[in-house]
């Protein structure tokens, strides 16, 4: 396993740049590109990413792009991936408030705020993997079945150690995961501010 | 029938994630030195010692006289360099004994501390010949960085340990962006002594892009052959953190202080389940400069804060070392501000505090914009009964100071001799 990890990481973040410019490109585009062609794009555009190009970079694109971010977690690539390369089901802003109140709580703790370390929980706490996979399962109930595929995979990866880490949060959750969720979820509470505001207008008692 | 599906994956992941959690090691004791005696390190309100039993003028002409009166039969500390590499800076050194009886070293050197070419450099001391080897390149940043698949800026701290089963293995700081909060810590291993190391590997410690994990101290065993690195963090917040390893993972990691106040750890192990770790503090100005502790009494598992020991500390970092008669020494910067003064300090067994037995360096009498800096101690012991240490000098050289068993036997005799007149003088 240890000798396919580093080019498994690096796959793994070519086509995540490649997905990233893919999206890109899509909003560039006046109509909807379809999911082979996406699909065919993102394997091309991740061999621009995963090979070295010379000149005078000795690492791959990957390579530098990972110095930066690190490994993403299983659940913010697969979720990146599957709502780019497909046309799923729109993500339930109830994960996106699951995601940002954990992040807002876990993050300050984890990185030195007090004694109390969850970070330290995703080494080896059932109690942590007890809640994961109670959150999958309220995932499923509330029909949102890629959830429960993503949570359930991520599991997997980390118990058969795919990635660097051997903790479990870093297969769920990144700082990039974390900050989409605030910014959806402050998108959210904006949207919801301005439809109140506006149907307040109009149905304002004369 | 998909959600169905969905559960059923579900199930087989909650199995697997059961599984691994099962598979994993139960928190092992420390492992004590085979050389290590009894060793009383708590006062009687089972806080750290904390005292500093001398003003450190007295003690620099208590160990002058003692170098006089005693120059023909006491053999002298040795004092020679690690062997240079031409690099203008040269930092961070640390030592690893070898099975043949000799030394090896570790620190990293280049234009400046952060750049580019900085390399990990090597060398090894034959105490038959008490010479230096010629020095031999580790690793430098292109290395580690096609070893770890990832770009990598700069490297820093190498810190070398023994494994359960006789290898080494080199544990080296590399940054990837920004300064020393952006690092991380990567590890390689060695089959041969240190002539040759493996593909280095990554240590994922923390949540935040792995931002901001570093090591400066000696690693320690458990009990059941598994390493605990005291690392530490130094972005958003400053403090210890003990790793627990397995090969080339973190497999637990316990957080040994919080906020932004204690770095590099420097741990003395008590026993099977107590140890304390004193601190390099890097509070605000207005706090107090002394030295930070934490305790535990279950292995490492949990750490509590404790009173400082009441040794100035400028920021700068400690080094530790238990002898096996169970006296401890420790080289450190004992003042509020600067590096230009390096001591090391000695607490016989039994004894609750902590004495200057000799003044390695001092430029206190210069004036400041000649004062050079001292910093970065390393000791290790290759029989328990003596000392090497090797630390910084002016971040142009680094020095290597040997302490022989006999040095250290007459400095603990008079230390006893000095607590028993003032125990005297007490009563």
């Amino acid at each position: 396993m240890d000798n396919f990890m580093q080019p498994i990481a690096l796959l793994e973040t070519s086509l995540t740049c490649a997905v990233l410019m893919i999206w890109l490109i899509q909003k560039m585009m006046p109509f909807q590109i379809s999911v082979a062609a996406r699909i065919i794009f993102a394997i091309l555009l991740a061999n621009l990413f995963f090979w070295p190009l010379g000149f005078s970079m000795a690492l791959p694109l990957a390579a530098y792009v990972r110095g930066i971010t690190g490994d993403l977690s299983v659940v913010t690539s697969l979720l990146l991936w599957s709502s780019i390369l497909l046309n799923p089901k729109a993500i339930p802003l109830s994960f996106k408030w699951s995601i940002a109140v954990i992040a807002t709580v876990f993050y300050p703790l984890a990185l030195g705020v007090g004694m109390m370390d969850p970070y330290a929980w995703g080494y080896w706490s059932i109690g942590l993997l007890i809640a994961v996979l109670v959150f999958a399962v309220t995932c499923g109930v509330a029909n949102w079945t890629r959830g429960v595929w993503i949570l359930a995979i991520a599991i997997i990866a980390w118990s058969v150690h795919w990635h660097e880490s051997t903790n479990l949060w870093d297969y769920l959750l990144d700082p990039f995961l974390a900050i989409w969720a605030l910014w959806a979820v402050l998108y959210a509470i904006g949207q919801k501010r301005k439809e109140k505001a506006r149907s307040g207008y109009l149905f304002r008692a004369g | 029938m998909s959600r169905l599906i969905a559960f059923c994956f579900l199930l087989l992941a909650a199995v697997l994630g059961f599984l691994h959690i099962d598979s994993l090691p139960i928190w092992a004791p420390f492992s004590e030195p085979s050389w290590k005696g009894p060793l009383v390190s708590e006062g009687e309100d089972g806080q750290a010692s904390s005292f500093i039993t001398e003003p450190i003028a007295q003690a620099a002409k208590a160990t002058n006289a003692t170098k006089a009166s005693t120059s023909v039969t006491i053999p002298q500390p040795k004092l020679d360099w690690l062997p240079s590499t031409q690099a203008p800076s040269v930092h961070a050194a640390s030592l690893v004994a070898l099975k043949d009886g000799s030394i090896r070293a570790f620190w990293f050197a280049g234009s400046r501390e952060g750049a580019p070419d900085v390399v990990i450099n090597s060398a090894v001391f034959d105490p038959k010949t008490a010479s230096w080897s010629d020095p031999t390149v580790v690793i430098d940043r292109v290395g580690m960085e096609t070893g770890l698949s990832r770009y990598i800026a700069k490297l820093g701290n190498p810190v070398p340990a023994r494994l359960a089963d006789g290898r080494l293995q080199l544990f080296v700081v590399t940054v990837s962006m920004g300064g020393w909060a952006g690092s991380s810590i990567s590890s390689m291993i060695s089959d041969d002594e240190g002539k040759s190391w493996g593909r280095p590997q990554r240590f994922i410690t923390s949540p935040f892009i792995n931002l901001s994990t570093l090591v400066k101290s000696p690693a320690l065993t458990f009990a059941d052959g598994r390493l605990g690195l005291p690392a530490y963090h130094e972005w958003i917040g400053r403090f210890g953190e003990l790793i627990r390893i397995e090969g080339s993972s973190a497999i637990d990691k316990r957080r040994m202080s919080s906020g932004r106040g204690s770095i590099q750890p420097a741990i003395f192990i008590d026993d099977g389940q107590k140890a304390s770790a004193f601190f390099r503090q890097t509070r605000s100005s207005s706090e107090v400069k002394k030295i930070p502790v934490s305790l535990t009494t279950n292995a490492g598992q949990s750490w509590q804060v404790a009173d400082d020991l009441d040794i100035a500390n400028p920021n700068s970092a400690v080094a530790a070392l238990s002898l096996k008669n169970g006296t401890r020494i420790m080289v450190l910067n004992n003042i509020e501000a600067g590096r230009h003064r390096l001591v090391m300090v000695m607490n016989q067994s039994g004894s609750s505090g902590w004495t200057v037995v000799q003044v390695i360096e001092d430029d206190e009498a210069l004036p400041n914009e000649q004062r050079r800096e001292f910093s970065y101690p390393f000791l290790l012991s290759a029989d328990g009964s003596d000392a090497h240490l090797v630390y910084t000098w002016d971040r142009k050289k680094i020095r290597h100071v040997y302490f022989p068993a006999a040095w250290i036997k007459q400095a603990q005799t008079e230390l006893h001799q000095q607590t028993f007149i003032n125990s005297e003088g007490v009563h």
